[in-house]
């Protein structure tokens, strides 16, 4: 059953695998082009990551969250539209990863526009990203790309307030009693099995709860739930 | 290493050693999350990446620049935004290749829309979206994104 669950899992990676094995023994020459461009893209990929993750990691770390969150408001104008940009822009992780912050964020009365502007500014202006790209298509392209998505985001945030109004945005109000993770948002980062290594475990990439007989040592475990970078945990009385 | 490559390291470098000195604790920490992060990704990374060169084999770059080139401007953009929002490849893979494209000849039209769908709009994660905010939200917040992504990369073939 294991390797089961193992080949499910992997079975992207187990379909390249085979294709290769096929191509060397139909057409050899192929297969060694093949190597050649991969070999150009992870070459690529080593210089250029390390420094992502790091940066990523070190803006998300150092720009206080909680005091750019207090501003996001309907009342909030161009202050919470920049705030915004800036919230999106500096934070770690896929797109998917800023939706349970965003909804805390909507809870806390931010405005459907800045929720858009966080969102979109999350996927694509990320400061090092930007930096890889001028690399690759150069400093022009980049500027230019860079100016014209936020304009493009300016307009059709405040086009999505207009349509998306706040009761559109469903209260999901699941009172799961005692404590949860949602796996879909865990993105493996290991923070809580690290900070509170007896009520959290690693299972392949994804972190889960325990089962323990323990009382919870509610200080330390609020501390892990706010140091997981998306917000996946939950506690409830 | 190109010098643009290298001003990152050293960027990074400094800030890695500034924030060390300010707090290592918070440091040492941010710094084993991203370590643990990439390592989780590394595997499906290195996936795309392999894939990336068998379709780079089979369809060359200068052939792909021929096909694109063969269609009209606006199908060509389209087709290159949608076929963004199906795609799930990490922006730092998606600019070199984006970069070889546009060298062998590729349009900048069409590449400008692939790379801001890639990154914006997402069919694959819409039941997730959907599920947290609803689904108007969801639609219009996606539907838009892929509206401005074609407008940006039209504005982009008039300025560059």
């Amino acid at each position: 059953m294991k390797i089961l669950k193992k080949v499910k899992e992997n079975s992207f990676c187990i379909v390249i695998a085979v294709a290769y094995i096929l191509m060397f023994v139909l057409k050899p020459d192929m297969g060694v082009t093949s190597m050649k461009n991969s070999a150009y893209y992870i070459k690529e990929m080593l210089m250029i990551m390390p420094v992502i993750f790091v940066l990523t990691a070190l803006l998300d770390t150092w720009i206080a969250k909680e005091k750019i969150t207090k501003y996001l408001g309907k009342e909030s104008k161009v202050n919470g539209i920049i705030l915004s940009f800036v919230l999106g822009s500096i934070s770690a992780g896929p797109i998917y990863a800023a939706f349970p912050m965003c909804v805390m964020l909507h809870k806390k009365g931010a405005s459907v526009r800045n929720l858009v502007i966080i969102l979109s500014s999350w996927a694509v202006i990320k400061v090092p990203m930007l930096l890889n790209e001028v690399k690759f298509l150069g400093m022009k392209f980049m500027a230019i790309r860079w100016v014209l998505t936020v304009i493009a985001i300016v307009v059709f945030s405040w086009v999505t307030a207009k349509i998306v109004k706040d009761e559109d945005i469903v209260q999901k109000e699941e009172k799961t009693n005692g404590l949860t993770l949602n796996k879909e948002f865990c993105m493996g980062c290991t923070m809580c099995s690290r900070n509170y290594p007896e009520i959290f475990g690693m299972q392949g990439k994804k972190a889960y709860v325990k089962s323990f007989d323990f009382e919870i040592d509610r200080e330390r475990l609020s501390q892990t739930i706010m140091a997981c970078p998306v917000q996946a945990i939950h506690y409830n009385e | 290493m190109d010098i643009f490559t290298a001003a990152m390291w050293i960027g990074t470098t400094v800030f890695l050693l500034f924030s060390l000195k300010k707090d290592k604790s918070k440091t040492l920490k941010a710094l084993k999350m991203a370590f643990s992060m990439g390592k989780g990704m590394l595997g499906s990374i290195l996936s795309i990446i392999f894939l990336i060169g068998l379709i780079l084999t089979i369809l060359p770059p200068e052939n792909i620049a021929k096909f694109v080139g063969s269609q009209s401007l606006f199908i060509a953009t389209v087709g290159a935004a949608a076929f963004g929002t199906i795609t799930l490849i990490p922006a730092f893979i998606a600019f070199p290749l984006v970069g070889t494209l546009v060298d062998a000849g590729v349009s900048i039209v069409p590449s400008v829309a692939f790379l801001t769908t890639l990154t914006m709009v997402g069919v694959v994660t819409f039941p997730l979206e959907k599920r947290e905010f609803g689904f108007k939200f969801t639609a219009t917040r996606n539907g838009l994104s892929f509206l401005f992504a074609i407008i940006i990369a039209m504005v982009m073939g008039v300025i560059v």
